[in-house]
C-alpha cells in the first residue's frame, strides 16, 4: 500500500477501496471454515501452548521466600525480564537429579525390552492363530485395559507385600523358609510397569504382524531358511515399523510414570515422574517441578523425533 | 511341537495378565481385615462399601466428570480431527497438529503440572476458576480430545472423500454433508470416541490429583490415597465391582460386534449366491 | 422452428467449455486452455491416459474445481462459478460412492429430497428408476448387499434421478472385472439413451470410449490432441500421438518424394508409400506414415508393383483364434505387426516363425503425418 499521496482525492478511494477490501478479509476469516479451526485451535492453545510455556517461564524463575518471583516484573513502568537459571543448574550439578534421570531412563528401557521379548512372539503367534479366534484373543489383550488401572496395580501390591499371597502361598507350601523380597525394590516396578504396558506394545505388533504376508514366510521356507532364520531374517524386518511403534508406547509413559513406582517401588528405585511430584507437593518448590518437567520434555522429544524422522523416511520409501 | 510352544507362550501371557485380576476379586470376599490371608468368604467388604460415604461420593463425582469429559472430548475431539483431515493447509497447521498429539506423549505429571501452573495464573488474574470439578474436568477433557481426535480421525481417514463430493454433486449444501453423510457415518467412532475418553477420566488419578481442591477427591484419588497407606480389603471390593461392571459392558459390546459382523459377512456372502449379477 | 425448412434434427449445442485452463498450486498445468463443445443427446468422451487431465476436466464440469481461466456454459448459462450443488450437472463417480449407510431407495432419493420434492413425487421417480435399473427388489438393501454390477447401475440411477441436463461418468466399467464390462456397458448405453441425456464420460480405456461414445476427445497433457467420431480418430488421427494411443499402429518415418497434385510418393528406409488422395506438404518434407496391423496383407508371393509393400522375417506370432498378429522384422531391424485373419483350417499353408513374407497394404490405408 502506498499511503505517501494520501491527501488527494484519488488516493482517498484509493484508501476507501483498500478499507472494503480489507473487510471483505475480515469477514472472510469469520467464515466457516475459519471458525471451525479457530475453535479447537483456541481450545488447544489454551491447554497445551499456553500451560508448556507458562512452566518453561517458572522454571527460569526464582524461588521467593513466600512465591515465585515472576519472570516479568515491572520496575518504574518498564517491564523488566530478570532470567534465573539457578533451577537448572542446580538440576545439573545434583548428582541424585542425575542418577534419577538415568535410572527412570533405565527402567524405562528395560521395561521396553522385556514388552518385546514377551509381547513380539504373543504377537506373532495370535496373528497366526485361526482367524476366527483372533478377535476374541485381541479382546482378552483390551479388556484389561478398560477396567482400572490404579486397581491393577493394587493388585501386584496384594501379591507381592512380605506377607502377600504370593509369599504366604510359598511359605505354606514350604518352597521357602522366609519371604521372599519381591516387594518395594526394582524388581516390583519394573515387573509392574511391564504388566501395565504389555497390551502397548502387543497391540501394534499385531496390527502390524496380521496383515504381514504369510506367503513371505512360506517363500523363505521354501528356499530352504529354517524356522529361526525365517523369523530372523524375514518377520522381524518386516515388522520394524510395530516394533517401534510398540516400542515408543511403553517407552515414553513408562520414563515418566508416577503411580506405579509410588505403589510398587521402593525408596531406591528412583524415578523422575516422583521426584517431580515430590519437588511440587511435599517442597513446594516450583521452579524446581518445572525445570525437572522441561529436561524431562526433551527426554521424551528427542526419541520421538527420531521415530517421526524415520516414519518420513519410510513414507518417502514408498512413493 | 512349535504349535503347544505357541500355545503355552499365549496363554502364560494371559495368565499374567488375569492372574492378579481374579485373585484381587476373588480375595474380595476374603472375610479378613488383613488382606492377603484368607479366612473364609463373606460379603463384609461389599456391605462396608455400601456404607463408605467417601467413596460413594467419590464415585459419583468421578461419574459426573467422566460423563461431562466424554462429551466434551467428543467434541472438541471432533472437531479437531475434522480440522485436521479436511484442511490439509492453513496457518499453523503443524504447530495445531503438534498441540493435538502433545498429550498423548506427554507423562501425565508434565500435563498435571502445567495445567496446574497455567489455571493458578488463571487464577491470579481473573480470580477464578477454583480448584475442583471444573479444572479437573478441563485437564481431563484435553487429554480425552487428544485420544478422541485420534480415534475420529482414523475413521475420517478411511472415509471416501468422493462421498462428500456424491453428496455436493446431489445438490447438497456443505452444512448439509457433515449432518446427512459424515455424521452418520462417522457415530459408531463417536461411540468409542466416548467411552474410551470416559474410561480415561474414571481412570486418572495423576491429572486429579494436580487439578483438584479441597472436597474434591474422585474415586481413583481415593483408592490411590488408601493403596498408598498399605492394603485395604474396600478396595478389592470396589475393584470386583469395577471389573464386574466392564466386563458385562465389554462382553456384551464385543459380542453386538461380532454379531453385526457376522451379518454383514452373511450379507456379502449372499450376494454372490444371487446370482452373476 | 417450424418455419425451418430443413427436416433433419437441428443438433444444437448443450455444453460449451470457453479456453480452460486450471493450475494446481500455482505450477502444475492439469488443463491447458481446453475448448470444447458438446452436442444435445451426444455421448462424449475424454479419453487419455493417466494424469492427461481429463479427471481434473471432468471435475471443473461438475463443479468440485474452479477454473484458473476460462469459462464454462451449459445451455447457454454461464455456470463456471456455480458451486457443484447448484448445478443442473449430475456426476456417476468412479467406484461409484454410494452411501453406504443409506439403502438403494434413499441412495436413489437422495438428490431429489434436497430439492424438497413433494414425497409422493419422490416415491415415484424413485420406482421409475428402480424399474429402469431392474433392481426394483433390491430397494431395501443397503449398497455393501450389492454385487459390483449391481452398485454401478444404482449409481447410475442416483445420477439420473434429478434429471440432469448433463450426466458425467468417470470411468463407468473402471470397477469392474472384464467378463462384465460388456454387457454392462451394453446396458449402460440403453438406459442413457432410453433417457435421452446428454453424456460426458471419461476413460482410459480406448474401447470403451470407443464402443459408448459419439465424440471421442484424445487428451494428452492437458489438452485436447483431436476430436471427432470414434472411426475418424481411429482413421484419420491428426497426430503421431493420437494414432499410437487408439490402437496399434506401424509406424513408417520417411520424407516426400514425389508430391504431384494426384498422388503422392513418400519414401521410407525399406519402402515406398504411394498415395492417391492429397496431403498438405512440399517434396523433401519429413512425414510419419501410420498403418494398422489389420490393414496389412501378408503373403509369401512378391506382390506387384513397386510401392506399398515391404519385406521381411517373421519372429513371432501371437495365435488369438480368430486371428493372429504377426511380429515382422524388416531389413532395417524395425519390426511390425501385422493382423491377419485365420480363414483357412489348414494349418500347412498357414504362415508360421521363421517365414519369410512380404506385408502389402492398399494407398487408401495410409496415414501421412506430418512430424
Amino acid at each position: 500500500m502506498e499511503w505517501s499521496g494520501l491527501g488527494s482525492v484519488g488516493s482517498i478511494s484509493a484508501f476507501w477501496s483498500q478499507l472494503v477490501v480489507m473487510i471483505n478479509h475480515f469477514k472472510k476469516l469469520l467464515s466457516g471454515k475459519s471458525l471451525l479451526i479457530s475453535l479447537p485451535y483456541l481450545w488447544l492453545i489454551l491447554l497445551v501452548a499456553i500451560p508448556l510455556l507458562i512452566v518453561l517461564k517458572i522454571s527460569l524463575s526464582d524461588m521467593g521466600p513466600t512465591s515465585v518471583t515472576d519472570v516479568l516484573s515491572w520496575s518504574q513502568g518498564w517491564p523488566t525480564i530478570k532470567i534465573n537459571f539457578s533451577s537448572y543448574l542446580f538440576l545439573a550439578s545434583d548428582q541424585l537429579y542425575i542418577d534419577t534421570y538415568l535410572s527412570s531412563i533405565k527402567y524405562a528401557l528395560l521395561t521396553t525390552f522385556i514388552c518385546l521379548v514377551v509381547g513380539f512372539p504373543f504377537a506373532y503367534f495370535m496373528a497366526r492363530a485361526p482367524k476366527y479366534l483372533q478377535p476374541m484373543l485381541l479382546m482378552l489383550i483390551m479388556l484389561p485395559f478398560w477396567t482400572s488401572f490404579l486397581l491393577r496395580i493394587y493388585a501386584w501390591k496384594t501379591l507381592l507385600v512380605s506377607n502377600g499371597i504370593i509369599n504366604n502361598a510359598l511359605l505354606s507350601l514350604g518352597v521357602i523358609n522366609q519371604p521372599l523380597a519381591i516387594m518395594n525394590n526394582s524388581f516390583s516396578l519394573v515387573l509392574g510397569m511391564v504388566y501395565s504396558y504389555l497390551p502397548f506394545m502387543i497391540l501394534p505388533l499385531y496390527a502390524n504382524l496380521s496383515k504381514l504376508d504369510l506367503r513371505f514366510l512360506e517363500a523363505a521356507a521354501d528356499l530352504g531358511a529354517n524356522a529361526f532364520k525365517t523369523f530372523w531374517l524375514v518377520t522381524v524386518p518386516l515388522s520394524k515399523a510395530g516394533i517401534i511403534a510398540g516400542s515408543m508406547l511403553v517407552f515414553i509413559p513408562a520414563v515418566g510414570e508416577y503411580v506405579i513406582p509410588e505403589l510398587l517401588g521402593g525408596s531406591d528405585t528412583l524415578m523422575i515422574g516422583r521426584v517431580l511430584w515430590d519437588e511440587f507437593f511435599a517442597n513446594n518448590d516450583w521452579p524446581m517441578a518445572s525445570a525437572v518437567a522441561v529436561v524431562m520434555m526433551l527426554l521424551i522429544l528427542l526419541p520421538m523425533s527420531l521415530l517421526s524422522s524415520y516414519q518420513s523416511e519410510q513414507a518417502e520409501s514408498k512413493l | 511341537m512349535s504349535k503347544i510352544f505357541a500355545r503355552t507362550w499365549l496363554i502364560m501371557v494371559y495368565l499374567f495378565l488375569y492372574f492378579p485380576i481374579v485373585t484381587l476379586v476373588i480375595y474380595s470376599f476374603n472375610d479378613s481385615p488383613l488382606v492377603s490371608i484368607w479366612s473364609q468368604a463373606s460379603l463384609r467388604w461389599y456391605r462396608a462399601l455400601a456404607n463408605d460415604r467417601d467413596l460413594i461420593a467419590s464415585v459419583v463425582l468421578s461419574f459426573k466428570i467422566a460423563l461431562m469429559v466424554g462429551l466434551l472430548s467428543v467434541l472438541f475431539g471432533t472437531l479437531t480431527a475434522f480440522v485436521l483431515s479436511k484442511y490439509k493447509r492453513f496457518y499453523g497447521r503443524t504447530f495445531f497438529f503438534s498441540m493435538a498429539t502433545a498429550p498423548l506423549v506427554m507423562p501425565d505429571v508434565i500435563v498435571g503440572l502445567s495445567l496446574l501452573l497455567m489455571l493458578v495464573s488463571l487464577q491470579h488474574w481473573l480470580g477464578f476458576p477454583e480448584r475442583g470439578l471444573l479444572t479437573i474436568l478441563l485437564g481431563h477433557a484435553l487429554l480425552g480430545t487428544a485420544y478422541a481426535a485420534v480415534v475420529v480421525s482414523s475413521r475420517l481417514k478411511e472415509m471416501d472423500v468422493r462421498l462428500d463430493e456424491a453428496a455436493m454433486d446431489l445438490g447438497c449444501k456443505p452444512r448439509q454433508v457433515f449432518r446427512l453423510i459424515t455424521f452418520p457415518l462417522i457415530m459408531p467412532s463417536l461411540i468409542s470416541a466416548f467411552l474410551l475418553t470416559f474410561t480415561l477420566s474414571f481412570d486418572d488419578v495423576v491429572l486429579a490429583s494436580f487439578l483438584s481442591g479441597p472436597g474434591y477427591s474422585t474415586l481413583p484419588m481415593v483408592i490411590f490415597s488408601r493403596a498408598r497407606l498399605g492394603l485395604n480389603p474396600s478396595i478389592n471390593a470396589v475393584a470386583a465391582v469395577t471389573i464386574a461392571v466392564v466386563s458385562v459392558a465389554v462382553i456384551v459390546s464385543s459380542i453386538y460386534h461380532v454379531r453385526t459382523q457376522r451379518k454383514r459377512d452373511h450379507e456379502i456372502a449372499m450376494r454372490y449366491s444371487d446370482g452373476s449379477q | 422452428m417450424a418455419t425451418e425448412p430443413k427436416p433433419n434434427k437441428v443438433k444444437t449445442d448443450l455444453l460449451r467449455v470457453e479456453g480452460v485452463t486450471k493450475i494446481f498450486d500455482g505450477v502444475i498445468k492439469a488443463v491447458d486452455d481446453v475448448s470444447l463443445t458438446v452436442a444435445q443427446g451426444e455421448i462424449f468422451a475424454l479419453l487419455g491416459g493417466s494424469g492427461c487431465g481429463k479427471s481434473t476436466l471432468l471435475r471443473l464440469l461438475a463443479g468440485f474445481e474452479v477454473p484458473t481461466k476460462g469459462r464454462i456454459f451449459l445451455a447457454g448459462q454461464d455456470i463456471t462459478d456455480l458451486p457443484p450443488y447448484q448445478r443442473p450437472i449430475n456426476m456417476m463417480f468412479q467406484s461409484y460412492a454410494l452411501f453406504p449407510h443409506l439403502t438403494v431407495w434413499q441412495n436413489i432419493a437422495f438428490g431429489l429430497q434436497r430439492d424438497h420434492m413433494p414425497k409422493a413425487q419422490i416415491a415415484e421417480r424413485v420406482e421409475s428408476m428402480l424399474k429402469l435399473i431392474q433392481l426394483t427388489s433390491f430397494a431395501q438393501r443397503k449398497p455393501h448387499q450389492l454385487s459390483g454390477g449391481q452398485q454401478q447401475r444404482v449409481a447410475l440411477a442416483r445420477s439420473l434421478a434429478k434429471q440432469p441436463k448433463l450426466l458425467l461418468l468417470d470411468e463407468p466399467l473402471g470397477a469392474l472385472d472384464k467378463k462384465l464390462r460388456e454387457k454392462t456397458q451394453v446396458e449402460l448405453v440403453g438406459i442413457i439413451e432410453e433417457v435421452g441425456v446428454t453424456c460426458v464420460l471419461v476413460t482410459h480405456d480406448q474401447e470403451e470410449a470407443m464402443t459408448m461414445a459419439s465424440t471421442i476427445a484424445v487428451m494428452h497433457e492437458g489438452t485436447i490432441l483431436q476430436t471427432g467420431t470414434p472411426d475418424e480418430v481411429y482413421e484419420r488421427p491428426n497426430s503421431r500421438q493420437v494414432a499410437e494411443f487408439i490402437g496399434d499402429v506401424n509406424i513408417f518415418e520417411g520424407q516426400i518424394e514425389t508430391y504431384a497434385a494426384d498422388h503422392v510418393r513418400i519414401r521410407s528406409e525399406v519402402c515406398v508409400h504411394y498415395l492417391m488422395h492429397g496431403i498438405s506438404g512440399h517434396v523433401g518434407l519429413s512425414v510419419v506414415v501410420a498403418v494398422r496391423p489389420e490393414k496389412i496383407v501378408l503373403s509369401k508371393k512378391r506382390p506387384a508393383g513397386e510401392v506399398n509393400w515391404c519385406v521381411g522375417e517373421v519372429v513371432a506370432l501371437v495365435y488369438f483364434g480368430d486371428h493372429t498378429i504377426y511380429h515382422i522384422q524388416l531389413a532395417n531391424a524395425q519390426v511390425i505387426k501385422a493382423q491377419q485373419m485365420n480363414r483357412t483350417t489348414d494349418l500347412a499353408e498357414a504362415i508360421t516363425s521363421g517365414d519369410r513374407v512380404y506385408a502389402s497394404w492398399s494407398g487408401l490405408a495410409l496415414v501421412v503425418l506430418v512430424q
